[in-house]
């Protein structure tokens, strides 16, 4: 049976050419009554609104169907040039967030102590005449950089902008040092770029992909798991390198249950064996590359024989991947990953990739990794924002010199805030971030936040940081805001795709934008918001592409030609690399000048004590983080995690499946019970659970204590000295039976 | 006549449930239930030999169908394109056809006190629409169309891709969902999840449910085979017997 439908079928069903705005989605033409059926409840009529999800940061492309003003159902829009009319999970439940009952539903004032959870409600004009004032006070008493910030989510750039136009310089998102930090500094060191979101990885046309930690499947992104699905069933070979029998590995041509913290090893086996037997793409190196013979004769004593003693890997596999890899080139999908922050020598783990990847040739071929095509985009001229009397409190650029100082180090905002030093932090502004399950060490974040004079929580739902909030925000969901478009430059055709509203906000929730334009109106910083209407603000924007705007908000998005690989590329691309040197620097003098290692070295991790087994952690196809474990479908499918246990180990320690154990780290700190997964699929030296669960917020009625939560275990970090990032995979946990029988 | 089936290729599925989620969504099916499952079978063996694979179990839409014999008032019944359905307003919840399914995918929807069970979206086909499962599946690993179709994807795959029923030498009743995957992870997502017999009803059921609309559809009868005699009787006049 045929299935396509063609684009003016497409248009005709959801009828809305013109009808919608960005600001408000007003009701245009209304398309022709369809069938009832069972279960569809009042009007026949129905509209279909383009956006884009939220659901997690991939930003897939939604159709809304409204009925009666209110969100029926959501799919995927079919328009959209990265997911083409496909959803996970998650972006399927969309409306059951927008539905919670839990939600925030109107601006509280805590009236009780911090940690009581005891608020009164208040009119918006109250709780913004009450934020303008404590940021004034603050900026007064200790100056503009006192008030740190820590957004996440796309909402939050409105927010950014009005902390910049405050005077602060002090904003850190965990996307940065809990996660990609360390793999963009690696990359960027080497080629000159970091990869960005989405990763720009060719699986589709590769004939091997090569995943190390990553776990595609597991770790849902709708248009990553179709070029997954495609390479696969196209014949790619597939190479997983997970101490655990994940989703991928139980694909894989080859799954190597490495020894956890030993990638590096490995890595350096593997540019041994493609070194030695000269199977590296010589012309590829020789036209763009900078420092093989430091390469070659640094890893000279690195043999797979050397590597075995370390990965716990038989040397013979590793010769046997590398001459895969070697005969797959340059075709060959190494995976860059994505949570980076492992174990503190993350950026040098990432250099190792990068180097790998410069070996087969990879960089910017078709089948690797492939390259961006920048859409340049306009805005409404601002003034130009006040320089911050003081450096970045966190050591971002200066302590860590590599440090993103646009995403900053959350952990350092925190330290900062308890050690008043280099200067006092008195003022959180938390925007979608859950910062108790997003910073390992959360005993140390509930002491600096006991410390603050103003914390301001602004989100969705009720986390568990609103106990402690002075004043808590509601803002609108994805599907009843305007947003700044996502501007994607790493897809293949680079692309605009708008978020629009596609209800008006329910309760008394208004959108990120509005809370900043009015905040900004209070502090006397219109001006950095010149725009009057989220319509404007989309036109500045999008002007210099010169799309039209009724085509974008009707379809969705609009995509570009792309010239995702080498030979495409024309000098307005720019220099092909990024680096000092305008080469793959595979030996890095930047590094060297910064006094770091210029290539690659294994330094061992500490091993578990007796006893203990190394907490490995990691997501599921069904949430996001731990913002998904409150929707009523996602809860159905999974209402709690679970701990992987090696079937031998939990045979020693008399655990049955399905049994409740508690958790207990090398600090003593204990989990909740959590649900046992007796398997052979993970090696004997540590246990895996997904993150996001055992939650604490009693506000949040399905998500409160079901499960586990690994960030409560995390009281140790390794810090990446080169950027500043928290390896977090360097706890141990020993597993006590639990209270509960299950 | 089309013949619809749908192939999973079951080394493209991850299992992350995106179907399941938007067939609730899409046939408003409460939270816990559904009409497509995902499953997880093994991981089996010993580090690092393992193996595993995810499973979709929904309704086949059978040749032969065990639910539709099952079903005592006629709610279930068979299109011409092959389609097993449930009219609603026929059926009484007696729950015959969920333990008849060999593959268990029907279910009482709890909301509406009926049996559910997927129909291969057949709203959606009418307005040209694939199933919403096959819409939406990240992976692309669901393939729906007419198997008598030569140049449609699911003929390739069944017939020459060699896709697979999900059948046991007991029950083979001619399943129209077809897997495929690497040879040893199919097997063993197809042992793991093989058909099962079909469950005979038990007396109290089979009282409540079958027996006793049958003594009264067998009481009115009688009265309705008397009256058929009567009026015969009347329009064609009564014999005389002689003695």
């Amino acid at each position: 049976m045929k299935t396509t439908i063609s684009r003016r079928d497409w248009l005709r069903r959801t009828s809305l050419a013109g009808a919608v705005t960005a600001g408000t989605a007003k009701a245009g033409e209304e398309a022709p009554a369809v069938p009832a059926r069972p279960g569809w409840q009042g009007s026949q009529r129905v509209r279909k609104i383009a956006t884009n999800c939220e659901m997690c940061f991939w930003r897939c492309g939604v159709l809304a169907e409204v009925r009666d003003g209110q969100v029926a159902k959501l799919e995927g829009n079919p328009d959209h040039p990265l997911t083409a009319g496909r959803l996970c999970a998650r972006g399927n439940a969309g409306t059951q967030l927008l539905y919670d009952s839990d939600r925030l539903k109107r601006p509280m004032l805590r009236t009780g102590a911090r940690g009581e959870g005891k608020f009164r409600d208040v009119s918006w004009d109250q709780a913004l005449d009450f934020l303008s004032a404590r940021m004034q006070d603050l900026k007064g008493h200790y100056g503009a950089e006192s008030l740190a910030f820590f957004p996440h989510g796309v909402a939050s750039s409105f927010f950014a902008t009005l902390m910049k136009a405050f005077g602060t310089p002090n904003s850190a998102e965990p996307a940065f040092s809990q996660c990609r930090g360390p793999r963009e500094v690696g990359y960027a060191l080497t080629f000159g770029s970091g990869l960005g979101s989405p990763e720009p990885v060719d699986l589709e046309e590769s004939k091997l992909i090569v995943l190390i930690g990553s776990h595609i499947g597991e770790n849902v992104f709708t248009s990553q798991v179709t070029a997954f699905g495609t390479a696969l069933e196209r014949g790619a070979k597939l190479i997983v390198v997970d101490p655990r029998f994940s989703v991928a590995a139980a694909k894989a041509d080859w799954w190597l249950p490495i020894r956890p913290g030993t990638d590096i090893a490995l890595l350096l086996a593997w540019m041994n064996v493609l070194l030695e037997e000269g199977s590296y793409d010589k012309e590829y190196l020789a036209s763009y590359a900078s420092g093989l013979p430091e390469l070659t004769a640094h890893v000279r004593e690195f043999t797979p024989e050397w590597a075995e003693a370390i990965t716990e890997l038989p040397a013979a596999s590793i010769r046997e991947t590398a001459r895969v890899m070697a005969a797959a080139k340059p075709a060959v999908a190494l995976h860059p990953g994505r949570h980076a922050t492992w174990y503190g020598d993350d950026t040098q783990r990432a250099r190792a990739m990068a180097i790998v990847t410069a070996l087969l040739g990879s960089w910017g071929r078709r089948g690797g990794i492939f390259l961006p095509t920048d859409l340049h985009t306009g805005s409404m001229p601002l003034p130009p924002f006040p320089k911050p009397s003081r450096e970045r409190a966190d050591g971002a650029g200066t302590r860590y010199p590599l440090a993103s100082e646009e995403q900053g180090l959350t952990m350092g905002l925190v330290e900062a805030t308890l050690t008043g030093k280099p200067y006092p932090i008195k003022g959180w502004i938390v925007y979608g971030q859950n910062v108790l399950e997003s910073i390992p060490r959360r005993e140390q974040t509930l002491k600096a936040i006991a410390a603050l004079d103003l914390m301001v929580v602004v989100d969705v739902m009720p986390v568990e940081q609103i106990q402690y909030a002075d004043l808590v925000l509601p803002e609108a969901t994805y599907l009843e805001r305007y947003d700044p478009p996502a501007v994607v430059a790493s897809a293949k055709r680079p692309f605009v795709a708008v978020r629009q509203p596609v209800i008006e906000p329910l309760y008394d929730s208004r959108p990120g934008w509005w809370i900043a334009k009015q905040l900004a109106a209070r502090l006397g910083l219109e001006a950095y918001f010149p725009w009057q209407s989220p319509d404007e603000h989309l036109a500045a924007l999008v002007r210099p592409l010169e799309v039209n705007l009724r085509e974008l908000r009707t379809r969705g998005a609009v995509a570009f030609a792309g010239r995702p690989y080498i030979d495409e590329r024309t000098p307005d691309d720019g220099p092909l690399f990024g680096t000092a040197s305008g080469k793959i620097e595979l030996y890095s003098p930047a590094l060297k000048q910064l006094g770091f290692d210029p290539l690659p070295r294994y330094m061992p991790v500490a091993d578990p004590p007796p006893g203990y087994f190394r907490l490995i952690y990691g997501r599921a196809a069904v949430h996001s983080f731990a913002r998904s474990e409150n929707n009523a479908w996602l809860d159905a499918l999974m209402p709690e995690n679970q701990v992987w246990i090696n079937s031998d180990v939990a045979r020693d320690l008399r655990l049955a499946d399905g049994e409740r154990a508690v958790l207990e780290n090398q600090d003593g700190v204990c989990s909740l019970p959590i649900a046992v997964r007796v398997t052979p699929g993970i090696r004997r030296d540590c246990v895996y659970m997904v993150h996001g669960f055992g939650q604490e917020s009693r506000g949040m009625r399905r998500a409160y204590r079901r499960g586990a939560s690994d960030t409560q275990l995390m009281t140790r970090v390794g810090i990446d000295p080169v950027m500043g990032g928290t390896g977090m995979r360097v706890n141990f946990v020993r597993v006590r039976r639990g209270p509960e029988r299950g | 006549m089309a013949r619809y089936a749908m192939v999973i290729d079951l080394q493209k599925c991850v299992g992350c449930q995106a179907c399941t989620v938007a067939c609730n969504s899409e046939w408003d099916v409460p939270a816990g239930y559904a009409r497509t499952h995902v499953r997880q079978a093994g991981p089996v063996g010993k580090l690092p030999s393992l193996l595993a694979s995810p499973y979709i179990a929904q309704c086949n839409h059978c040749d032969h169908p065990t639910c539709v014999a099952a079903c005592p008032t006629g709610a279930t019944f068979q299109t011409a394109s092959g389609i097993v359905k449930v009219n609603r307003d026929l059926c009484i919840g007696c729950g015959f056809c969920v333990d008849a399914c060999p593959y268990d995918a029907r279910f009482l929807n709890p909301a509406i006190h009926k049996v559910d069970k997927c129909d291969f979206c057949a709203d959606r086909l009418e307005k040209g629409l694939p199933p919403a499962c096959v819409t939406t599946c990240t992976a692309h690993a669901k393939y729906f169309g007419d198997l008598e179709d030569a140049h449609g994807d699911v003929f390739r795959l069944v017939y020459e891709r060699g896709g697979r029923r999900n059948e046991t030498a007991d029950v083979h009743i001619g399943p129209n969902v077809y897997y495929l995957g690497r040879k040893a992870n199919l097997d063993l997502a197809l042992a793991t999840f093989a058909p099962r017999l079909p469950r005979l009803v038990t007396p109290g059921r089979l009282w409540r449910g079958l027996v006793k609309p049958l003594v009264l559809a067998a009481i009115g009868a009688t009265f309705l085979g008397q009256a058929v005699a009567f009026f015969y009787q009347l329009r064609s006049g009564e014999k005389q017997f002689d003695d």
